[in-house]
């Protein structure tokens, strides 16, 4: 059948997401890792694998497995895999938890942590990987935006791959020499592989269809799109085998990581060179809060690029590395994260509630689930928030940064609530809440339409 | 003897207008033994296979610059009928469809808007009633509801790769709301 149905299990994926986030604003605000211990030490690894693998990495899941269907047009190749593999990341996510824990002497090794987060990490995102991967591959030959995505899942390949073996090292599995090398000059490419490739790549191409939807756009593909697309190809492929490659050969991968820099700027300008475009070319005159906000997003990515070009100019890049990494997770990632949130929750959820009486009679419009003045503020803080804490990283107030990420964490509450609201229908007024025939949405799950 | 009207959406397509309505109506004000020679800018596929489905023959010939002459002549009877039995009919055979009794043109609406108003005019129609409508990218959410609800659609993009065109019947499994 053609067309493309509700995910059943994305909104639970971003649940999970959304707890980590919080957990990740908990700790930051009570002091626990970077900047109060070093940026390697176990409390840091704990604080930024439950932002990219808990948070990020589900977001990111959830959403692929709702909107890759959407991209290409094409069902999901298995609907069936979405629940056990969320099973497996969040159980191997925190098996590693525990493992850095135990690392860090906070809890006793009762298990062979890490060796069993390398498993269970593992099987979940090679099931991504088969699912997304042949969803795909049915869909040949595949627009850009998918082949944007294509990059990305490689790139999660490869993250997965340096981060299972770093844990098999860390957990005392593995441990020859030349592998052992990999845990001191390897850790830039699973951080860049991870961060650049899987989560910003994927981002990209989701970005060039949804927001060209969400805006009204045209989607044309262009010949800055295409060379954004290669570039960033190149980009990571430098830096996976070519600094794979140095490090087998027993240099240190600076020079690969320099190239796949050089290539990967060129590459977000000419993506944030499109992205302006869109909103320039633009059918709806007055957008949404979510499209402002994910072009606030964008604007953090900018400012991220130009933080490593003018480190790398003054040559602090490495002493300010924790800064440049927290503006992409939080304000570009997180920012983009959440500003679609607040586009796709109550989108799914008018189409799960209303689709079945859509044309029989009144039914609330998608606009009509959310309250834009109450989110806005939300969101503005958010985005203070986040510049307060870049400050205090790049001068090093702790006490500041711990401020700064209350505020984030209060941001992140205020913005949950009106994606819970947004879920029950709660901003709808009631006479109209329910018409006959709708379907009720629960929080966690969505009621697939039997045919 | 066939006779050819003359239609050249040229003009239109080369301001960025979509001439999906006017071919539909000047196809739909053809006579038995009248045909249609058809001027544009691109080979219009879809629009073959659509016609074909009609009944309509065609003769596509490049004339210079990128423009297309497509000449379509209603198929001789004997022709059709030829074809009918070599193959069985389709689920959207759309050759056995009336002409269509709305026309939507959503392609500037915010979704899912074109998904709603396409909806609440079926829900308007009798069965076996046929809605065509423009859009600027494919319905996918739509798609599946058409099934559920027990329509017939056919649907692609034109060869300017911006517009989809879908046409649906009403079906006759109505459901209630209930």
């Amino acid at each position: 059948m053609a067309g493309v149905t509700l995910s059943r299990w994305t909104m639970a994926y971003f649940a999970m997401a959304l707890l980590a986030l919080l957990a990740a604003e908990v700790l930051m605000t009570a002091g626990y890792g970077y900047p109060q211990v070093p940026v390697g030490a176990p409390a840091t690894l704990v604080l930024v694998h439950l932002v990219v693998l808990g948070w990020l990495s589900l977001l990111l899941c959830g959403a692929m497995f709702q909107f890759v269907p959407v991209l290409v047009a094409k069902p999901l190749y298995s609907m069936w895999l979405c629940l056990p593999v969320l099973g497996l990341l969040v159980a191997g996510l925190i098996m590693l938890l525990s493992g850095f824990l135990s690392l860090g002497g906070v809890i006793e090794p009762v298990l062979p942590f890490f060796a069993l987060a390398s498993g269970l990490l593992v099987a979940g995102f090679v099931l991504v990987l088969w699912d997304i991967g042949l969803t795909l591959w049915n869909a040949r030959p595949l627009a850009l935006p998918a082949r944007f995505i294509v990059i990305g899942i490689a790139s999660l390949a490869a993250t997965v791959s340096f981060g299972a073996i770093f844990a098999l090292l860390l957990g005392g599995v593995a441990g020859g020499f030349t592998i052992s090398r990999l845990l001191v000059y390897g850790l830039p490419l699973h951080v860049i592989a991870g961060l650049a490739g899987w989560l910003t790549l994927t981002a990209m191409g989701v970005s060039y269809r949804l927001l060209a939807m969400f805006m009204l756009a045209p989607e044309q593909e262009r010949v800055s799109s295409r060379a954004a697309f290669w570039l960033g190809t190149a980009a990571l492929a430098v830096v996976v085998f070519g600094g794979s490659a140095a490090i087998v050969m027993n240099r240190a991968p600076w020079w690969m990581l320099l190239v796949g820099a050089l290539l990967g700027l060129a590459a977000v300008a000419l993506y944030v060179h499109d992205m302006m475009h869109l909103y320039h070319a633009r059918k709806r005159r007055k957008i949404e809060l979510n499209s402002t906000m994910a072009m606030v997003a964008l604007a953090f990515l900018v400012a991220v690029a130009l933080l490593i070009v003018v480190l790398l100019g003054m040559g602090q890049l490495t002493h300010h590395i924790a800064a440049v990494v927290f503006l992409g997770a939080f304000g570009w990632l997180s920012g983009l994260g959440l500003a679609m949130l607040y586009k796709i929750v109550p989108f799914l959820t008018w189409l799960e509630c209303y689709g079945p009486v859509l044309g029989k009679g009144v039914t609330p419009r998608v606009q009509d689930l959310v309250e834009e003045r109450r989110a806005r503020k939300w969101f503005v803080l958010y985005f203070l928030g986040i510049l307060g804490a870049l400050a205090t990283l790049l001068l090093g107030a702790s006490i500041g940064f711990r401020i700064a990420a209350a505020l984030m964490l209060v941001a992140t509450v205020g913005i949950i609530v009106q994606l819970v609201r947004a879920r029950r229908l709660d901003d709808v007024p009631s006479s109209v809440r329910f018409p006959a025939g709708s379907h009720r949405p629960r929080l966690l799950m969505a009621l697939i339409q039997p045919r | 003897m066939t006779t050819f009207i003359d239609l050249d959406v040229r003009p239109i397509l080369r301001e960025g207008g979509e001439p999906f309505e006017q071919i539909m109506a000047a196809v739909a004000a053809l006579q038995p033994n009248q045909g249609l020679r058809l001027f544009a800018t691109f080979k219009p596929t879809p629009l073959l296979n659509m016609l074909g489905s009609r009944g309509y023959t065609h003769q596509a010939r490049e004339i210079g610059d990128g423009d297309w002459e497509v000449l379509f002549s209603p198929a001789a009877a004997d022709t059709v009928r030829t074809e009918v039995a070599a193959a069985p009919v389709a689920a959207t055979d759309t050759a056995q469809w009336p002409e269509p009794s709305v026309t939507l043109d959503n392609r500037d609406l915010d979704p899912p808007e074109p998904m709603v108003r396409i909806l609440a005019a079926l829900e308007s129609m009798s069965t076996g009633e046929v809605l065509t409508a423009l859009l600027c990218r494919e319905p996918i959410f739509l798609l599946p509801e058409l099934t559920k609800r027990g329509h017939h659609w056919c649907g692609g993009f034109e060869a300017d790769g911006t517009t989809y065109s879908i046409m649906v019947q009403v079906g006759s499994r109505r459901e209630s709301t209930q």
